[in-house]
């Protein structure tokens, strides 16, 4: 129990820790600023200055990539070197196959970014990128997972901690998805386009097998490792419970991988496959929310918390919106809910109050904890990072809230009947009475960029304080070492 | 926390300890949540016994839930749940509601149903999403059209003629709208002559001598404008060549241009360039004749029928 901050230069690798964190944040304002741009598109259409690069169909993309790969990978990069290192008390086997996968995964993200502006994509959602972007994330990610396991292995600890259960699960199941649903064939060795092995109603259902366990995997049991361990950290509490854990983790991962259908329902789907994935998805409900009851439980004793330590309330409530929207999931994947939510915009709030909520809470709330760790020093201003709570929160409930009301009115408007069998609405109308509830979800957006800023701001301040309270520690210990 | 403090705790931890003071309470799994779960499990086994849910070799569990549409070919089938047949029955009722209706519009006359007040009531729903469904990505959603681009419904000028003959023949069979390009064997100083003499027909600011120039030019072989737009300059419906003195434009956008001289440029262009995209295409075929009758009526009330 010897272990503290201080011996990590030389026993950890936490340079590399420190790069995709630095990343993260710098992805976080580039992918936020393209959703905020394109959200405003929507609103104010003038924005696509009717150029192809502009549009929405390219930008779409760019922010999905930039905010799930970029922000929240190198959020999930760094964490887990961080954890995994920490936890079980040994270095990353290879120094060279880390920094691979740094430079690796920033080039992913900088190529799909370009490729998608440039008009290439494969039209499969969170996988866009083309064959040749595939093959690099393919390799990066088996460096990642043997950097992981090989780690583990090295272990100085006996037990694997909780957290890195859910961090090998995810590195194992992002595989196992990418792998499958880009399976492809390049329409010559020098073209960019290719064609998907799967066909038809085949191919939809091996994308959503992908997109739903994308969701599972990669923005739940990642984030919910993460989860455990720095809420833990950061409330100076033991875990509420190991058993939960356990039976959580299990339960979450045999669970997960039945649900894609449920994207797919009143569509070409045979009935019995998105039928069967809508029960998976109710019983996935209380596996979910183990992670949820397990992180706020650990606060119970330490609730007062909440009011001193703004970073503990980015994680509590990043616990709070995970709940909601794992409860919202499998009602939304109800048929009968379905019938009137599926291709409207609740959709969309849907996974914003899961990815703002729950993904991007949780991830301040650990940067906020671990960079100023990592650089050996405090955070800079405390009063900004309650700032960026607020701004984040009141983001998030506009947006939700807007996206909410603009999805139950298309739903309603799309399938409203006139007593004479006639549709009561064309699809025009209901786009334009999506306006105002647009340019509501731009708003929030703006809060949320904001926050994120603020923090990008405060956290390169830490940063620079954390560096000079170093050299001034170094020059005194030089100007000593020359006395003597 | 220290080790008596942790002792004194009625629940232990695991005994492991990581990272320093990284530990984990083994507290039972809370009833609440056991309870939840086993409920889910049960509300599973009742969806899957309603509903389609398990797959055996090639076929599957259709479950207990049953339902009859009417297919395609008008035979009523029954069959385990499925979504395709309850978006069928969606259409069928709305198929069934309208059918009174529409079976009317085709044994009446368009008088007979623009006089009743039930079949107006009609026309105006049906027409409505008709129309917002076929026209108004062109016509816009009130009819009003765009300037350079397509037609305005709302107003009395009609290129092919606003009767409801007229209006149905249109929509029968499409319009191509055509004018030569006059760049090609007109100099510039004639094309700005009869410009303003266009200009003068409907009472825009010309020049007198130009449009005196012009209206000769119009009516010689040179130019050979009245064939097309008539001696009178008022058009001629079955060539669809619109009426030019009454202020109305379609092609050349003279109230969105700044100044004569900029309403006499954009008419100029229309002479100079001519036009070939005024193309409407044809609706038999595509919608049903009962369908392009309700059009038909609904066009006429917009505002211009004649």
């Amino acid at each position: 129990m010897a272990v503290t901050t201080y011996s990590g230069a030389e026993q950890y690798n936490f340079d590399i820790v420190k790069k995709f964190a630095v990343m993260s944040l710098v992805w976080a304002v580039v992918g936020m600023f393209v959703g905020v741009y394109i959200a405003s598109e929507l609103a104010w259409p003038f924005l696509n200055f009717d150029s192809p690069y502009f549009s929405f169909g390219r930008f779409r993309p760019v922010h999905t990539s930039a905010v799930i790969f970029g922000f929240g990978g190198s959020a999930l990069f760094a964490t887990s070197y961080y954890v995994v290192q920490r936890t079980c008390q040994t270095r990353l086997i290879s120094d060279g196959m880390a920094s691979f996968t740094f430079w690796g995964w920033q080039t992913i993200i900088v190529t799909a970014a370009l490729s998608y502006v440039m008009g290439y994509s494969q039209g499969r959602e969170y996988a866009e990128m083309e064959w040749p972007i595939d093959i690099l994330i393919e390799v990066v990610w088996v460096t990642y997972l043997i950097l992981f396991v090989g780690t583990i292995m090295r272990r100085k600890q006996p037990h694997i901690y909780v957290a890195n259960w859910f961090y090998l699960s995810f590195i194992l199941a992002t595989a196992l998805l990418h792998t499958f649903n880009n399976l492809s064939m390049p329409v010559d060795l020098f073209s960019m386009k290719s064609y998907s092995l799967f066909s038809g109603t085949q191919d939809a259902m091996t994308q959503w097998w992908y997109g739903h366990n994308a969701v599972g995997f990669f923005l739940t049991a990642a984030f919910l490792g993460m989860m455990y361990y720095f809420v833990p950290k950061q409330a100076g509490r033991p875990i509420y419970s190991y058993r939960l854990s356990i039976v959580h983790f299990w339960a979450l991962s045999f669970m997960y991988m039945w649900v894609g259908g449920h994207h797919l329902h009143w569509t070409a789907l045979p009935d019995w496959t998105s039928s069967l994935a809508a029960a998976f998805s109710i019983l996935l409900l209380m596996p979910s929310w183990g992670g949820m009851i397990n992180g706020i439980m650990t606060l119970s004793g330490a609730w007062d918390k909440l009011r001193t330590d703004p970073v503990m309330r980015f994680m509590i409530v990043a616990l709070s919106f995970y709940g909601m929207s794992t409860f919202e999931g499998p009602m939304m994947s109800l048929k009968e809910v379905n019938a009137l939510s599926h291709y409207t915009d609740w959709t969309v709030g849907h996974v914003h109050s899961g990815a703002l909520g729950w993904v991007a809470m949780i991830s301040f709330g650990s940067l906020y904890h671990m960079i100023p760790k990592l650089w050996d020093t405090k955070i800079y201003s405390r009063k900004l990072v309650e700032w960026h709570f607020w701004l984040a929160t009141i983001g998030i409930v506009l947006y939700i809230v807007a996206m909410w009301i603009s999805g139950i009115t298309q739903g309603l408007m799309w399938r409203a009947f006139d007593e004479f069998g006639n549709l009561q609405y064309s699809f025009a109308e209901s786009v334009a009475a999506m306006m105002p509830f647009y340019a509501m979800r731009a708003i929030g957006g703006m809060f949320f960029l904001t926050g994120a800023t603020l923090m990008a701001v405060n956290m390169y301040m830490t940063i620079r304080q954390g560096k000079r309270e170093n050299a001034a520690l170094e020059a005194k210990l030089a100007a000593k070492m020359a006395h003597a | 926390m220290s080790e008596q403090k942790l002792q004194s705790q009625t629940v232990q931890t695991t005994g492991h300890a990581w990272d320093g003071d990284l530990q984990e309470y083994n507290n039972p799994l809370p009833v609440w949540w056991v309870y939840t779960f086993y409920a889910t499990v049960i509300f599973s086994i009742v969806y899957w016994v309603i509903y389609p849910s398990w797959p055996i070799g090639k076929d599957w569990i259709g479950g207990m839930s049953k339902i009859t549409y009417v297919n395609s070919e008008g035979e009523t089938k029954t069959h385990s749940w499925n979504t395709r047949a309850l978006l069928l029955q969606d259409l069928n009722k709305a198929a069934a509601e309208q059918k009174p209706y529409f079976d009317k519009v085709s044994g009446m006359s368009y008088a007979q149903i623009a006089q009743d007040p039930e079949m107006n009531a009609f026309i105006l729903s049906a027409g409505r999403a008709l129309f917002a469904d076929n026209c108004a990505p062109c016509h816009q959603a009130g009819g009003q059209g765009v300037v350079g681009f397509f037609p305005n419904l709302t107003d009395d000028d009609w290129l092919y003629g606003g009767s409801y003959d007229e209006i149905h023949q249109t929509l029968m069979i499409g319009r191509r709208g055509y004018m030569p390009a006059f760049g090609e064997v007109l100099n510039g100083d004639q094309i700005d002559q009869l410009a303003n003499y266009v200009a003068k027909l409907s009472g825009s600011g010309h020049d007198a001598a130009k449009a005196a120039a012009g209206d000769a030019l119009f009516h010689s072989e040179t130019a050979a404008c009245f064939y097309c737009h008539g001696d009178d300059a008022k058009g001629r419906k079955d060539l669809g060549a619109p009426n030019l003195t009454d202020n109305i434009w379609l092609w050349a956008d003279v109230p969105g241009a700044s100044g004569d001289e900029g309403k006499i440029a954009a008419i100029r262009g229309v002479i100079a360039g001519g036009l070939n995209k005024g193309v409407m295409p044809a609706w038999a075929g595509r919608l049903s004749p009962e369908q392009i009758k309700v059009l038909t009526v609904y066009v006429h009330e917009l505002g211009g029928g004649q």
